[in-house]
């Protein structure tokens, strides 16, 4: 009865039209107000307080939805399309724009308000549709069929893998490090270089034992790796082969080939690598792996029982 | 050089394809899914030869991606075939596969031995071939969105349907004049014939994206850098997401949600080739290697 009541004006699409017209609006205002989105600010551990504050307002939200009107709108098919076309139409301008991260309006898309707001918005649509379908599921299984169809097992695994895979990659971005590590042969180096060109001492040093290059025929590059001696603080010691495309893993840190004195070629002395650190990594992947076994369920379910609802 | 010896087999398999889409407007079902399936086989054949002559996937350039995109098409549209039996869908994939075959024999942009090592990946075959074969079944979906449109528009003022999927399933929608005026909609096999293939479109278009997300850790450090291409690629996931959404609205407009499938294709085309015209993608995108 709650998609019944859905149905009719206002409560159609134009209501989401709305709202997200007034993210857009309240975005721009923000965003010359107090300037583009501070992403630093998120990190740990402001971004796990985040996390479980918008999973208890996804819980509070969904447990009201029938005292509130607005929240069962907010899981509901009209909702999801207005949000979806403002995230398609902002990221499009993303497309349309050269990016560089100087905070400027389109050009920094990520850190632009109405941008961010309205994949938040999209967000929360995602994680209460979750909750409804999931509290469907459970009042299914719990009834005298006892049924669990695979339609709702992809509508399940698709949206609440947006949700991580989307909450996880933004939250944990703040906590992500990447920094450049520039050996030379036969020294141990144990600092690194941040993006704004900050050292810093790392847990994990790395000596470069020696630089391979090797050629095509006609002298483009097939394969450039590092052989490297590595130690850890944690008391890791060993010696690995480092290529691109294939990282060495050590104490959650990876290890990637990066660039080498470019001058001197195959006789270069000295390897930079990247080092990337990133604690959020799992959850996004779980996010990430659960997509990927909705759309193979998407494959092969049926998904045009899932019209009928409640 | 194998090269050389693609003109041949190209007419080879083109002339399999067009024997099929001739069987099928005669109503000849077997020979229609025998003589494409053969002209599949040997351009396949055709695809796995020079995997081995160049002693890696030929994947890396728009001429070897198009290559691909010629072997999907009539597959997909075979697929299609093979469970609705619309007589014009080999037709359109056959010409289609032709078009980018020609472009392979006019621009070549094949095929030296180098796989730079970015490339050099486990993820690299299946990243693009499923993202191939998600081109390729949405371009049959657009087809068949074109085609339905083309319909509705030639008999704009003809008869309403009697019982169309989304008057049954919505009973207003059969006592309410105004949509009787906007008035087009799909019968029910049409309907969940075109929402089943867009469905396989997003789930292979799914897998290409989360495969590259995969794969661009191992090779960039993170698996989503908004680099130009994987801004696109997520425009055209959200682009399908909003039309199997929408359709999905008890009354929506039958003609709009063709409309928008349409459009998702232009935004496909974009992330396939067009960022590399796009001024803004100028210089600043990883995915190119040329």
């Amino acid at each position: 009865m709650v998609t019944d009541n859905l149905r009719q004006a206002p409560w159609d699409w134009r209501l989401s039209a709305l709202i997200c017209a007034a993210l857009v609006a309240v975005g721009i205002a923000l965003q010359w107000a107090v300037g583009p989105v501070v992403w630093a600010v998120f990190a740990w551990p402001v971004n796990i307080i985040c996390m479980a504050a918008l999973l208890a307002a996804l819980l509070l939200m969904h447990l009201l939805r029938r005292k509130v009107r607005l929240f069962s709108y907010l899981s509901s098919l009209p909702a999801a399309l207005p949000a979806i076309a403002t995230a398609l139409v902002l990221t499009m301008v993303m497309g349309l724009t050269r990016q560089t991260a100087d905070g400027h309006w389109l050009s920094d898309m990520l850190c632009f308000w109405p941008f961010v707001l309205a994949y938040v918005y999209v967000t929360l649509i995602v994680g209460l549709t979750t909750l409804r379908r999931l509290s469907k599921i459970a009042s299914l299984l719990a009834g005298p069929n006892r049924s669990l169809r695979i339609a709702d097992i992809a509508f399940v695994l698709n949206h609440a893998g947006l949700f991580l895979a989307l909450t996880c990659a933004t939250l944990g971005n703040p906590d992500l490090q990447r920094l450049k590590m520039i050996t030379t042969l036969g020294a141990f180096e144990w600092r690194g270089v941040d993006d704004s060109g900050l050292l810093h001492n790392l847990p994990v040093a790395i000596e470069l034992k020696r630089f391979i290059m090797e050629s095509y025929d006609d002298g483009s590059p097939r394969r450039f790796a590092s052989d490297i001696h590595v130690r850890t603080k944690r008391g890791k010691d060993f010696e690995a082969t480092v290529d691109v495309n294939h990282p060495v893993e050590v104490d959650g840190w990876k290890i990637y080939q990066y660039s080498y004195d470019t001058k001197a070629g195959a006789d270069s002395r000295i390897s930079i690598f990247e080092l990337v650190r990133d604690p959020w990594l799992p959850y996004a992947y779980a996010g990430i792996i659960m997509m990927l076994a909705g759309a193979l369920f998407m494959l092969f379910g049926n998904g045009r029982k899932e019209v009928k609802e409640s | 050089m194998i090269w050389d010896y693609f003109t041949l087999v190209a007419i080879i398999a083109i002339a399999h394809w067009a024997l099929g889409a001739l069987a099928a407007w005669k109503g000849k079902t077997r020979t229609t899914i025998v003589a494409t399936a053969i002209g599949l086989a040997i351009f396949f054949a055709f695809i796995i030869a020079m995997w081995v002559t160049l002693e890696r996937p030929p994947l890396r350039t728009m001429g070897e991606t198009r290559l691909w995109y010629s072997f999907f098409l009539p597959l997909a549209g075979l697929l299609v075939y093979a469970r609705k039996r619309y007589k014009w869908i080999l037709s359109f994939t056959t010409v289609l596969a032709t078009v980018f075959i020609c472009v392979n024999i006019f621009k070549p942009e094949i095929h030296s031995k180098a796989l730079m090592p970015a490339l050099q990946s486990p993820w690299f075959a299946p990243h693009v071939i499923v993202y191939m074969m998600a081109y390729a079944i949405l371009g049959a979906a657009t087809l068949m969105a074109v085609y339905y449109l083309a319909k509705s528009y030639r008999k704009v003022q003809g008869v309403p349907e009697a019982k169309t999927y989304d008057a049954a399933i919505n009973s207003e929608a059969s006592i309410e004049p105004s949509r009787k005026a906007a008035g087009f909609t799909l019968d029910s096999e049409a309907s969940a014939e075109l929402d089943g293939i867009v469905r396989a479109g997003l789930a292979f278009l799914t897998f290409g994206m989360l495969f590259g997300a995969l794969w661009a850790k191992e090779a960039w450090g993170h698996y989503w850098s908004w680099d130009p291409k994987e801004t696109w690629a997520a425009v055209t996931w959200l682009g399908y997401l909003l039309f199997i959404h929408y359709r999905r609205l008890p009354r929506h407009n039958t003609r709009l949600a063709l409309w928008l499938l349409i459009a998702a294709f232009i935004l496909l085309q974009m992330c396939w080739w067009g960022i590399n015209y796009l001024p803004s993608a100028q210089g600043t995108s990883v995915h190119t290697y040329g």
